[in-house]
């Protein structure tokens, strides 16, 4: 499974490496259980600080995606086929509230909106 | 025979310098990223070619001067050490001010092209690489330094029969030229020197180890292979040496203590085998490693499409050649021109790795 990042993106290094994690969990490529590279490993084959990569585990643990075992490293415990609990559904659904604020104030109906968040699904699932 | 020696250590050099544009990475021309579309540009052809022509040239020209010069003039021990000195130097100079030149002129095509407008920058990484990397353990790399530690016992223990006058110099026929008092310092500095040798090869295979993985998004089969033969053949060469160096220290130190044990003919073979084998270890290291992602690879697949484009690193590359980026932890990195590592100069480690093994020997030698 390959991690792809762009430096000079508007957005912040260590969410695209969150980000692409995540994406790896979705699209079976990365399962429950499998060990993450060590912080220096991956900070050192991608020519990043530490600390983007120290940052983004941490923030990958806290949404509860890897845990992070002395010893063994970042291990992978989530398991897309299991349930969601309510804090985390909470949890989103305030995150995602500003971006669709923004597309119904834009002018986007119902059906767009659903379309959108649809493809972008879509693009995750076949790695586009 | 130094003439000999000589001869072939300088001609072995420059082949390596003259085929360098040749053996080093696809996209990374006279020490300057370039797109992978654009790696084919009539004047980076030319440019490459230009290159191996004037070295080539310049060497044939420099080694037949040499020969005709030592076969006419018997020269004296002091012109010999004089042209030692000279002749690696010029061939490494004229290719580094042609490296210049070249360097300079693709960095401006570069601009001028604007060859990374509009295109996507990106960096890879492969998570699973690791688990295949094929670098010799730890352990195994060790292995001479048992043997040192043997040869310390021996010496140790046969104290007693060593000579007064302990050799610390050895001419071109392999024989003793220059002695200092016997001590308990001396007799062991060979082994020690050797120690401090083995230790600094242990150190860069670690260091070798823990060094990121830089694959191309552009071509990430080509270059996961180059970079996975680039640290497999350095520990493999590394090791090599390692041992060569044992076996030739060891036949110092044994000729030391028995005298005239050993026929003129081996003491004078023995560091010429050495010193071929040795040779012949950074030829091969330098073909395995170069075929790959090179222009020797012959297989080009691109497997990304055309809006992706790797990563312009040239800023942190100093000239094209002095790594500096404080972001990356690597402490060793493949050389952008050239085959083999270089050290990441904003990391302090770098300066360790240059300057201790140096400092040591320098310490063992006057003590």
């Amino acid at each position: 499974m390959y991690i792809q990042i762009e430096p000079d993106s508007d957005i912040p290094i260590y969410s695209q490496v969150s980000t692409q994690v995540m994406e790896g969990i979705i699209r079976g490529e990365l399962e429950a259980g499998e060990v993450l590279p060590s912080v220096r490993g991956l900070a050192s084959d991608l020519g990043v600080n530490m600390h983007t990569i120290n940052k983004s585990y941490h923030d990958l643990e806290a949404k509860g995606v890897i845990t992070i075992v002395p010893k063994s490293g970042a291990v992978i415990s989530v398991d897309p086929s299991k349930g969601v609990p309510k804090e985390q559904t909470d949890l989103l659904s305030e995150k995602l509230r500003p971006t669709v604020v923004e597309a119904m104030v834009s002018g986007m109906d119902d059906d767009h909106i659903h379309a959108l968040v649809d493809s972008i699904m879509r693009n995750v699932r076949e790695m586009k | 025979m130094e003439g000999i020696i000589l001869f072939l250590s300088t001609l072995i050099v420059s082949v390596i310098q003259v085929s360098i544009p040749f053996l080093v990475k696809r996209t990374v021309v006279f020490g300057v990223t370039v797109p992978m579309e654009h790696t084919n540009h009539a004047v980076i052809k030319r440019s490459k070619k230009l290159y191996s022509i004037i070295t080539g040239v310049l060497v044939l020209g420099v080694l037949i001067t040499f020969l005709v010069w030592s076969m006419r003039t018997t020269p004296t021990d002091v012109q010999m050490a004089l042209m030692g000195l000279m002749l690696p130097l010029l061939v490494i100079v004229t290719s580094l001010v042609l490296y210049f030149y070249f360097h300079i002129k693709i960095s401006k095509l570069k601009k001028e092209q604007r060859w990374f407008e509009g295109k996507k920058q990106v960096k890879i990484s492969d998570l699973n690489i690791r688990a295949k990397d094929e670098m010799l353990p730890w352990y195994v790399v060790s292995l001479p330094i048992l043997l040192t530690i043997g040869l310390m016992v021996f010496t140790v223990a046969n104290y007693s029969q060593f000579p007064d006058q302990i050799p610390v110099h050895w001419g071109a026929d392999g024989k003793p030229d220059a002695y200092t008092d016997k001590s308990a310092l001396s007799v062991l500095s060979l082994p020690l020197i050797l120690l401090v040798l083995q230790g600094m090869f242990l150190g860069i295979i670690e260091l070798t180890k823990r060094s990121g993985f830089k694959i191309r998004p552009t071509n990430t089969q080509a270059s996961k292979k180059r970079q996975m033969n680039l640290r497999k053949y350095t520990s493999w060469l590394l090791l090599l040496v390692s041992l060569l160096l044992t076996m030739l220290f060891s036949f110092l130190q044994v000729m030391t203590l028995y005298g005239n044990m050993f026929s003129d003919m081996m003491v004078m073979l023995v560091p010429l085998i050495f010193m071929f084998l040795t040779l012949a270890g950074a030829v091969v290291f330098a073909i395995k490693v170069g075929k790959v992602d090179s222009d020797l690879d012959e297989v080009v697949v691109t497997d990304q499409d055309d809006k992706v484009e790797e990563y312009d690193e040239d800023r942190y590359w100093i000239g094209g050649m002095i790594y500096f980026n404080k972001q990356d932890p690597s402490v060793l990195v493949e050389k952008r021109f050239g085959i083999g590592m270089t050290v990441n100069f904003a990391r302090p480690m770098a300066y360790m790795v240059l300057v201790v093994p140096i400092l040591l020997i320098l310490l063992l030698s006057f003590l």
